[in-house]
């Protein structure tokens, strides 16, 4: 710890050994350590144990920290949030003078008209309430997550959780021990404090169990997995059981004045005058209902406190210490005072009696922590200890029912009165327990004011509401630990095209080149001359075994079986309604073996169909995914063959490489399967190859290329390149339920294959009349696709189809596009607009009908 | 402090009926990664494999698939912690595995305090990444 | 956070190394009339349902495990 004052608001607050930042603040004068949500009330220290949000402090920039159990160190900034112009004196507690004017939920109901008046309205409300402005210079660190595996997780290390650590630890388990403070660390010294310690040394010395102090639980999830949020990480526990040991809470009361500061629970009151030393009050009144409440009184005794007045049952009447006068089976009615307790009113012998006071400590029942093991479904889990005693009923006399969000016990009455009739709507409606205790407090309170109220048949409405994670405040820099950002994959030619000066971007999940400067001059240089391309994202697949062709057969609607080795064919992929899902080039292999390339989106779904359906199928047949294994690189252009000819002795002409077609060559050296290519519309070589050759290669073309005028070409040319051919991008162009005839590619179909994926259902389609297709689109009245794209094409006032890519065909000197269109009876429709522009339907391509550049 | 190196492995792709793969399944630096698929990661003499698993499986798929690979070890005190904050998975004190880790599927090799990461080679600079950044001050 | 699914060949592991692959029906219908209620009608089941993983991040096997809805306990 280190030494030293800590500066709270300008001064300096001296910090004692063992101190938290609440008792240094306390024992230095501090009342009010914060206000409330909406009526802006003092609110000073009350459960002592991290639950209430009474204490909560800004430290060094951070808000929303529990001062009751932050240790406090030399050097800390410390700040209340609330309040202005400050907490001590804060204006907007007006807002609590006006609470007549705003009843629970007046928010919903007003504000409505004129609708600028909402708009004025958050901009205050917001102000006023929250917990704080975030730290805007705080540096982000990173929180790191592992993931332990164990036999038995035990949240709470008190004794009851250390016996149970114990024990499985005896049966031969590996046990996780957690608590989410430091052993021991609230107990003041006492019997109780030497069982822990003594636990604690056996449980240390077992090495079978793995113990984590200060981290807190955060839920109960599937698994069973417990994550637990500590100082810099998140650990992920699973395991086969959980113990649930985290101990009770002393109940919170429902009296007026309830929020006042001067009312403390009894763990508080004793913690600061028996471990810091400062008495709550210099005049305390003591109401103890528990034997935990009994030891409170004593310790407060013992630390020096002047106990006034002690209401205790008549069995406890022997232990109050003389000092204290006994009330017995007295009534606490109402505490009194403004912004701060001045007396109580308790009711003894059916006589109201005044006692003036400065501190009023609460020990009246437990409720059990049990929030953990509500969110159990199916999960095993054992409670033990104090949590899983049966809870003491809060009684409801008036004051606040919730400290977080400010609801008043009257607030929840009215929403009743309203209509609000369950725990749950009751939540929602007052919103409390929906603040940073999120009902640890007020939970159990408000289930038995709806119990309390509603009909005997009705027993759900006074239900517990539902118990949700995170069970603590927790940053989303720590549930963000184990979320890794998306998988980047790479090609053998990533450093390439980064010392080339490439733009990159994104493109399911790879980074690749979008353009090397000018998309522009990029397409002219494949359109003119010669252009060059990573294409190594594709999906590559070797289908392999006696059973190949079969499979090929299946998952693809073509006919595969008279694909002759050395030819290439183009593939579609349909699922089980007749759909698109993917596409691809299958080129046979010498030995009838198959290499299919496809789509780079789709790479890993083909790869899981052909399995799935060797599978199924029960073929003998064998898939190697080779995708990270071949680089491949696109050589485009008038000029292709020229270059690549140049840089191997193995034949390319038209008859040697005819089109569709692939033959093995080797290129400036490099070992290569060069597959005739049709996709930008020019002649065209996909070289496929070792991916470790990869910048050997690309490196020779770009050189032996550079009197042909070669370029790199990126996704933008390549997607104004593939337009202008009508070539479709499946996900772009596609609808999920498009089927061949849609997209115009009936001709990848087969009806007379007995059988292939979605063929019933095409035979199903085939009777029911067309009534959308893709179709190629020429724009007048538009510069570029800019705006174009996802445009509406609509007939007068009706949609009837959508514009899906767009871009400025330089061919056809003006804008191009597909989009989807719908048709009836009487056909399609010819001419749409879309949105200015004129649209008018056009056969595809566009560019190069007859398709004898790419055939070359 | 363990001990990261990145390296080019050698690895040979089996592909073959489940009776076929037994043959090459024990090999030093096998995985096997499913009933029909062994992985050889080092170096091994292509033509015996294939010479001993075609007997069984005519269909056999024998592969030099070195090119597709990347590898990262950890090696030294403290893998296994490191290796806690990559991946979910139990590893055994020695053997081969294969299941995610950093988010990618990965074929595992380990021997005591030696853990070989076998990965794709398109994933393989995220995965270093990864380790890098997750297990930085456990790492020599 | 997990479920934990029993592959074949690697044994229990994360459900986040699989893929799910939907209620298992068979491949084909006795003819195309039934044909849509095969693909667009699933059973749905409330309780055990025999379905398809697919444990791409692991061995990249394909198999068939019963799952309950309910509670989503597999086996």
């Amino acid at each position: 710890m280190t030494p030293g004052p800590l500066r709270f608001e300008g001064r300096e607050v001296p910090v004692l050994d063992g101190d938290t930042v609440a008792s240094a603040l306390f024992r230095s004068g501090v009342r009010t350590f914060s206000r409330s949500l909406k009526g802006h009330r003092r609110r000073g220290l009350y459960c002592g144990t991290g639950e209430c949000p009474n204490c909560t402090v800004t430290v060094d920039g951070v808000p929303g920290v529990r001062s009751c159990i932050t240790p406090a160190a030399g050097g800390m900034r410390v700040e209340r949030a609330r309040g202005w112009p400050s907490a001590e004196h804060d204006l907007l507690h007006v807002a609590d003078l006006a609470h007549p004017l705003m009843p629970v939920g007046f928010y919903l109901k007003t504000f409505i008209r004129p609708r600028f008046a909402w708009r004025m309205a958050e901009r205050v409300i917001r102000r006023a309430t929250g917990s704080g402005p975030l730290p805007a210079d705080a540096p982000a660190t990173r929180t790191t997550s592992r993931h332990v595996r164990c036999e038995t997780i035990v949240v709470g290390a008190g004794i009851a959780g250390l016996t149970a650590a114990l024990e499985a630890a005896a049966g031969g388990e590996r046990v996780l021990l957690c608590d989410e403070f430091a052993i021991g660390s609230r107990l003041a010294p006492g019997p109780t404090l030497d069982a822990v310690r003594a636990l604690e040394t056996h449980a240390r010395a077992t090495p079978a169990i793995e113990i984590l102090e200060r981290y807190a639980a955060l839920g109960l999830f599937d698994g069973p997995t417990v994550p637990l949020a500590g100082p810099d990480e998140l650990v992920q526990v699973r395991a086969d059981r959980v113990v649930v040991a985290t101990g009770a809470t002393e109940s919170h009361q429902l009296f007026p004045g309830n929020d006042l500061p001067g009312v403390w629970l009894g763990r508080a009151a004793s913690a600061m005058a028996a471990l810091h030393g400062v008495a709550p009050g210099r005049r305390v009144v003591v109401v103890a209902s528990t034997t935990e409440g009994v030891e409170h009184l004593q310790a407060l005794v013992a630390a020096g406190a002047r106990v006034v007045a002690a209401l205790v049952p008549a069995a406890f009447v022997d232990e109050v210490p003389h000092e204290a006068e006994a009330i017995v089976d007295g009534e606490l009615v109402e505490a009194r005072g403004h912004g701060r307790l001045r007396s109580v009113i308790v009711r003894e012998l059916g006589e109201r009696r005044r006692i003036a006071c400065d501190a009023l400590v609460l020990s009246t029942g437990l409720g059990p922590r049990d929030e953990l093991a509500r969110m159990a479904v199916n999960e095993p889990v054992r409670l033990m200890g104090d949590v899983a005693l049966e809870a003491d009923e809060p009684a409801l006399g008036g004051g606040y029912l919730c400290l977080c969000e400010d609801v008043a016990l009257h607030d929840a009455e009215q929403a009743w009165a309203e209509g609000f009739r369950s725990a749950e709507i009751l939540k929602r409606y007052t919103t409390a327990t929906m603040g940073p205790c999120q009902g640890a407090m007020c939970g159990r309170a408000l289930a038995c004011f709806a119990r309390g109220r509603a009909e005997a048949a009705d027993a759900g409405s006074g239900a517990r509401t539902t118990a949700r994670p995170p069970l603590r405040p927790v940053a989303l820099q720590t549930l963000a630990a184990p979320v890794h950002e998306v998988i980047e994959k790479r090609t053998g030619l990533h450093d390439t095209h980064v010392a080339a000066g490439a733009t990159l971007g994104w493109s399911s999940g790879w980074k690749r080149p979008i353009s090397y400067g000018d998309p522009a001059d990029e397409y002219r240089a494949v359109r003119e001359r010669v252009g060059l391309m990573d294409v190594g994202t594709l999906g590559r697949f070797l289908i392999a075994g006696r059973d190949a062709t079969t499979l090929a057969g299946a998952v693809f609607a073509g006919r595969v079986e008279d694909l002759e080795p050395g030819r290439s064919r183009y593939v579609l992929a349909l699922d089980d309604g007749g759909y698109v899902v993917d596409d691809g080039l299958l080129c046979a292999l010498e030995n009838g073996s198959y290499l299919l390339t496809s789509t780079t989106g789709g790479a890993e779904r083909m790869d899981a169909r052909l399995r799935e359906w060797a599978e199924r199928l029960g073929l003998h047949v064998h898939v190697l995914d080779r995708t990270s294994e071949l680089g491949a690189i696109l050589v485009a252009g008038p000029r292709a063959r020229d270059l690549v000819g140049g840089l191997t002795d193995d034949p390319i002409d038209a008859a040697s490489l005819p089109y569709p077609g692939h033959r093995e060559l080797t290129v400036a050296g490099v070992p290569c399967r060069a597959i005739r290519n049709g996709f930008v519309g020019e002649l065209a070589f996909e070289l496929h190859h070792p991916r470790s050759n990869g910048p050997r290669l690309w490196t020779s073309l770009r050189r032996a290329g550079l009197d042909l005028g070669i370029a790199p070409f990126g996704l933008a040319a390549l997607e104004l390149l593939r337009m202008e051919k009508g070539h479709v991008y499946l996900g772009q162009d596609t609808l999920p339920d498009d089927t061949p005839a849609k997209l115009g590619l009936a001709r990848a179909v087969d009806m007379t294959k007995p059988w292939f994926v979605g063929k019933a259902a095409l035979e199903r389609l085939a009777v029911l009349p067309s009534t959308r297709r893709l179709a190629g689109l020429v724009f007048e009245g538009a510069a570029d696709g800019a705006g174009l794209r996802g445009a509406p094409l609509t007939i007068g006032a009706a949609v009837v189809g959508r514009v899906t890519s767009a871009e400025r065909s330089p061919v056809l000197d003006r804008a191009i596009g597909l989009g989807w269109i719908r048709g009836g009876r009487d056909g399609f429709p010819s001419e749409l607009r879309a949105g200015n522009a004129v649209a008018r339907v056009v056969p595809t391509p566009f560019y190069d009908p007859e398709g004898t550049r790419i055939r070359g | 402090m363990a001990e990261l190196r990145t390296w080019d492995p050698t690895v040979t792709s089996v592909l073959a009926s489940a009776e076929a793969c037994d043959r090459v399944g024990d090999l030093p630096g096998a995985c096997r990664v499913s009933p029909g698929e062994v992985a050889l990661v080092g170096d091994v003499s292509e033509a015996a494999v294939a010479a001993a698993v075609v007997r069984l499986d005519p269909d056999a798929v024998v592969l030099d698939v070195s090119d597709g690979w990347g590898a990262h070890s950890l090696d030294g005190p403290g893998s296994r912690e490191a290796f806690a904050r990559l991946s979910e998975l139990e590893l055994p004190t020695a053997g081969s595995l294969v299941g995610e880790v950093a988010g990618v599927g990965v074929r595992i090799l380990v021997d005591g305090d030696r853990i070989d990461l076998l990965v794709p080679a398109m994933v393989s600079a995220h995965v270093r990444d990864r380790i890098e950044t997750d297990c930085a001050e456990l790492l020599r | 956070m997990t479920l934990e699914i029993a592959c074949p060949n690697c044994g229990a592991r994360p459900h986040t190394e699989f893929a799910f692959g939907g209620e298992e029906r068979p491949h084909v219908s006795p003819d195309v009339a039934t044909d849509f209620e095969r693909v667009f009608y699933p059973s749905n089941a409330e309780g055990p349902q025999r379905e398809r993983w697919y444990h791409v991040l692991g061995c990249r096997s394909w198999f068939v495990v019963t799952r309950d809805t309910r509670t989503n306990r597999i086996g």
